[in-house]
């Protein structure tokens, strides 16, 4: 069976090349027709699985006081006090212009807010900024209510007094990047010659997609040079170069596409390009380049021994069919299991990606023979006639490899033990300020918001009960003295808040008062009074309407994961311990979110990468009928994991949702060395080869290769100089997989199968 | 057939309504000199959530002078406001707070202010002044079967409204208002009216009212119950000292 469709393949390439040809371009053709519906969706929210608990809290929240996710503006200049009216004239035509605009739910700045007064023992609601243009008196004024009222001041005025807070609450449901571009424009149309800093992870959120993916476009194309380069010297042929380049090419497109015509057919969120699919390209990039590297070198080794174009493909398919076959089959099943994260994005990742394999895979196996057949090669050409350098450099590297296996094994193991050490030091980390490089505009912003400002992330605590209810009130008010003793935090607001300066305001200004009253109905009658002269909807992002639910808004400054686990217990356990008379609370906040979000990754990249190598081994090993084969091809990856992840405990390089997504390389290309390692072992031994020389005759044959696929990937360094640091993370790493897989195949595999060659070959005999 | 012509437009000149004509007649028409009810005020903000509550209500001189007292839900039962318009200055209004067992001035300097958190402000409750606006007519249209005037009328800008005009559906003939649509100072529609009358005695009265306010989606409809008219209602009511005590009906 095996035989007669490699048979066929082969009939395809030498028999109908051209026919061969076309028909794989009008696929890729068809592919590409489902380009234009693919869905560029950088929605966070999206990532999360419905069932989270965070991000159910996250969405009651929403529904119950609006949305959550806020851009803050600061305006100001450096010295300059913000009791001035061109500034305030300034913040005043901003938030007018903002709140005009239909994607804006609410604008919370010095002109929007209101101010509370006692008046001949009135409670007086009114402008905190009462017009566009100030007299000095009323100038003020206002500074004088604020300075009385540092709760409300310390949310929109900097430390110095010199920027104001423009706090934008978008309407939910509206795309992040296009409130940031409405958001961005109204404000620089209206600063009259201030500084502006755009700040909050909603704006962060919505902005740094768009930057990675542009980053990552020009960094790309300086990898896809320096691999074009690498390639050239070593296969010194430009149509092998365009070949191989073609079967990337198109089995890129292929796997957008498909994630196009699935989004289409299905209309599902699994199927949108987010920010977590950005690594997709350079996963398959790097899997598609080992299937055409391979093809090529063995290629260009047959022709060297028949000189003929047509048996020395089909010798190369004799040899790869399989392999190449394999490497694609393990891989497209270690991408599936994707497919059960909780991570729903993941899913389209996993079954596209899939595709895009699947379709290199066809390509080098039917598109690839079929160019390689028609083009008519010089037989005197060096790229047939001489060995490269990486075929020479090889060629030494595995005698001395040969040499001493056991001395090489056991180097290999200590390594292995060096990373198992390492992988108990690592941590989650994941602080979003740190994904900037400092000196950017936003991160910058981010340090400027969180040293000056109140800081731009957020603790909320729902509160179900009774709002009206002066024991859960007082409780509340505990809660928030809790928070704000916490060191990150900066001030805390609540529906309590408010009632105490109702209090305070009612009883003839007396600061005594400022406490929560002692029944419920002087509370309702402190609602009734506000309603004679404000307007109700002013207390929505504070409690329901039905005063049945409420929420604690914690304002605080960006801290990493781990230390928000530890904030998120302590939380708990005080909530658990003091607060008895609310009938729920639940904690949540972006950075509550964030970290479950981490957690999620992980904890599916973990179960994906163990359920991916058991797979692995069980089909190579079902395939070549013996389980040692299928326990020897995961060796190489599973050290090359354990190193990935235990380096990065040595060197303190954090997990985040990005790092760890990006291990599924070392599975791609892992597998395909050690097949392709495993394929051409059995084969040579099949072949009659003695078994001192099998091992060396393996390494001359796919050593060259590896190396020379591992090199060429090499060129995506450049995105080690990308401004984020996420995306250095990826070039480090891609460089990190690229080395450990091939030299992890080429040692301890080699080393592994040299000294068990006796056993295996007696066993499969 | 040309010298018929002149004659015809005259005529219908002479004998059609003008915008002010309309207002007039509203103004003018004869309405009780006090009424009581129990009023039903049901909130529904735009979710659908809803808040109900119970009001007595006693009212003379057209709504000039107003008490009210809360009777559910029990939370704000006792609470007690009083309203009396003075020509020229600023309405006198005072709260009564049960809890708190005071009594406090209400400013009325914000016209827009919604009462009550309703969607009905103080400018809304208070009676519109003929001479303040200007007034056109914008054609016809029937409401329920009923052919109706619709009346803009704008507020002067000495009256510094907080609308930019109203948009008003009146019963042709016997001028009863069914609709209206106001539109805020950028000319945009803020609020949606709806009034069902009945009449009783020679009056007819408002007996349901429902406003929403479009831009906040937000709404309050009003229902009259149990309502007497001209009981002869004495002026003395309207003191301070009445907010305390919560009438039997």
């Amino acid at each position: 069976m095996k035989h007669a469709v490699r048979q066929w393949f082969i009939r395809q390439a030498t028999e109908y090349p051209k026919r061969t040809i076309i028909i794989n371009i009008l696929v890729t053709v068809l592919f590409a027709f489902g380009l234009p519906n693919l869905i560029i969706d950088d929605d966070f929210m999206k990532l999360l699985p419905p069932e989270m608990e965070s991000r159910q809290t996250w969405d009651n929240i929403r529904e119950e006081f609006g949305n959550t996710e806020i851009v803050y503006v600061a305006l100001g200049k450096k010295g300059e006090s913000i009791y001035n009216a061109d500034l305030l004239r300034s913040s005043w035509d901003i938030a007018e212009a903002l709140e005009l605009d239909p994607n804006i739910d609410e604008v919370m700045s010095l002109s929007t807010m209101n101010r509370m007064d006692s008046d001949d023992g009135f409670m007086e609601v009114s402008d905190l900024q009462p017009a566009r243009d100030l007299y000095p008196d009323e100038l003020e004024e206002m500074k004088t209510y604020l300075d009385k009222n540092p709760d409300m001041k310390i949310r929109f005025i900097s430390k110095n007094e010199d920027y104001i807070n423009i706090i934008v609450r978008p309407v939910t449901d509206v795309p992040q990047d296009v409130v940031n571009k409405i958001i961005v424009k109204t404000v620089n149309e209206n600063t009259n010659g201030f500084d502006v800093k755009f700040g909050g992870h909603a704006y962060i959120t919505g902005t740094m997609p768009e930057l990675i993916r542009e980053d990552v476009m020009v960094l790309m194309r300086y990898g896809l040079v320096i691999m074009i380069i690498i390639l050239l010297i070593n296969l010194r042929s430009v149509p092998g170069v365009f070949m191989v380049l073609s079967v990337i090419f198109m089995s890129l497109v292929a796997m957008m596409g498909s994630l196009g015509w699935i989004y289409r057919f299905t209309g599902s969120d699994k199927f949108v390009f987010s920010v977590l699919n950005s690594s997709m390209p350079i996963i398959l990039l790097t899997i598609a380049n080992s299937d055409g590297v391979h093809f090529l070198t063995k290629f260009f080794k047959e022709m060297r021994k028949h000189k003929n174009a047509h048996d020395a493909v089909k010798k190369t398919m004799d040899s790869l069919f399989i392999p190449i076959f394999l490497t694609s089959i393990t891989t497209v099943a270690a991408f599936m299991t994707l497919i059960s994260a909780p991570i729903v994005q993941l899913t389209g990742y996993g079954i596209s990606i899939g595709i895009g394999i699947a379709w290199a895979w066809f390509l080098s196996s039917s598109m690839l023979p079929a160019m390689v057949y028609l083009k008519k090669w010089n037989m005197e050409s060096k790229a047939i006639a001489h060995m490269s350098i990486f075929e020479k450099f090889v060629d030494k590297f595995g005698f001395q490899v040969l040499r001493f296996p056991k001395r090489i094994l056991a180097l290999g193991l200590i390594i292995v033990a060096i990373g198992l050490y390492g992988m108990t030091l690592l941590k989650v980390d994941v602080n979003i300020a740190s994904f900037f490089k400092p000196g950017t505009e936003i991160r910058d912003s981010f340090d400027f918001m969180d040293s000056e400002m109140a800081g731009t992330f957020d603790i909320l605590a729902r509160v179900e009960g009774d709002m009206k209810d002066p024991v859960l009130l007082n409780e509340m008010v505990n809660l928030q003295d809790y928070l704000e003793k916490v060191e990150y935090v900066t001030t805390s607001i609540s529906i309590a808040d408010v009632i105490k300066q109702m209090h305070r305001t009612v009883m003839d200004d007396d600061p005594l008062f400022e406490t929560i009253p002692d029944s419920s109905g002087k509370v309702n009658n402190l609602f009734t009074l506000y309603s004679m002269s404000g307007d109700p909807d002013d207390f929505s992002s504070m409690v329901d309407y039905e005063y049945e639910t409420g929420l604690i808004t914690a304002l605080m400054r960006n801290i990493n994961a781990s230390e928000i686990v530890v904030l998120v217990k302590d939380i708990g356990n005080y909530v658990e311990q003091n607060m008895r008379h609310a009938d729920s609370i639940t904690i949540s906040g972006i950075l509550v979110i964030f970290r479950d979000l981490i957690y999620a990754v992980i904890k599916s990249s973990a179960i994906s990468i163990i359920v991916s190598i058991i797979i692995i081994a069980l089909i190579v090993g079902s395939f070549f009928k013996s389980w040692k084969y299928g326990l020897l091809s995961v060796i190489p990856l599973t050290a090359a994991v354990i190193l990935n992840f235990g380096f990065m405990g040595l060197f303190g390089v954090g997990l985040s949702h990005v790092t760890v997504l990006l291990s599924s390389i070392i599975i791609g290309v892992g597998v395909d060395f050690a097949v392709h390692y495993i394929s051409q072992f059995r084969q040579i031994a099949r072949n009659g080869t003695p078994s001192t020389e099998l091992s060396h005759d393996v390494m001359e044959d796919v050593g060259y290769p590896i190396i020379l696929d591992a090199a060429s990937n090499m060129g995506f360094a450049a995105l080690l100089f990308s401004l984020f640091l996420p995306i250095q993370y990826i070039g480090g790493l891609m460089v990190f997989a690229m080395v450990s897989t091939s030299v992890g195949t080429l040692t301890i595999l080699a080393a592994a199968l040299e000294l068990a060659k006796n056993r295996i070959l007696i066993s499969n005999k | 057939m040309k010298k018929y012509v002149i004659p015809i437009f005259l005529i219908q000149y002479l004998f059609s309504q003008t915008g002010y004509d309309v207002a007039t007649a509203i103004d003018s028409k004869a309405e009780p000199k006090d009424m009581k009810s129990d009023l039903t005020m049901v909130l529904t903000n735009s979710k659908g959530k809803t808040r109900s509550s119970t009001i007595r209500s006693i009212t003379k001189d057209g709504g000039e002078k107003q008490i009210i007292w809360f009777l559910s839900p029990a939370d704000d039962k006792g609470v007690a406001f009083l309203k009396i318009e003075r020509d020229g200055k600023d309405d006198e209004m005072r709260l009564w707070l049960p809890a708190f067992k005071k009594v406090r001035r209400i400013k009325s300097s914000n016209k827009g202010d919604a009462f009550m958190g309703s969607d009905m402000s103080y400018e809304d409750m208070t009676n519109r002044n003929l001479d303040e606006f200007t007034y056109e007519l914008a054609g016809k249209e029937t409401i329920n079967g009923k052919e109706c005037h619709i009346l803009i009328s704008k507020p002067k800008p000495e009256l510094r409204s907080t609308y930019s005009q109203h948009r008003t559906w009146v019963t042709i003939g016997d001028n009863i208002v069914l609709k209206e649509e106001s539109y805020d100072r950028s000319g945009k529609l803020l609020k949606k009216k709806e009034i069902k009358s009945q009449k009783i005695k020679e009056y007819n009265t408002p007996v349901e009212i429902y406003v929403e306010n479009v831009q906040k989606h937000h709404s309050t409809k009003l229902t009259f119950d149990g309502l007497e008219l001209d009981t002869g209602v004495e002026d003395d009511l309207f003191q301070e000292k009445n907010l305390k005590r919560l009438p039997r009906k």
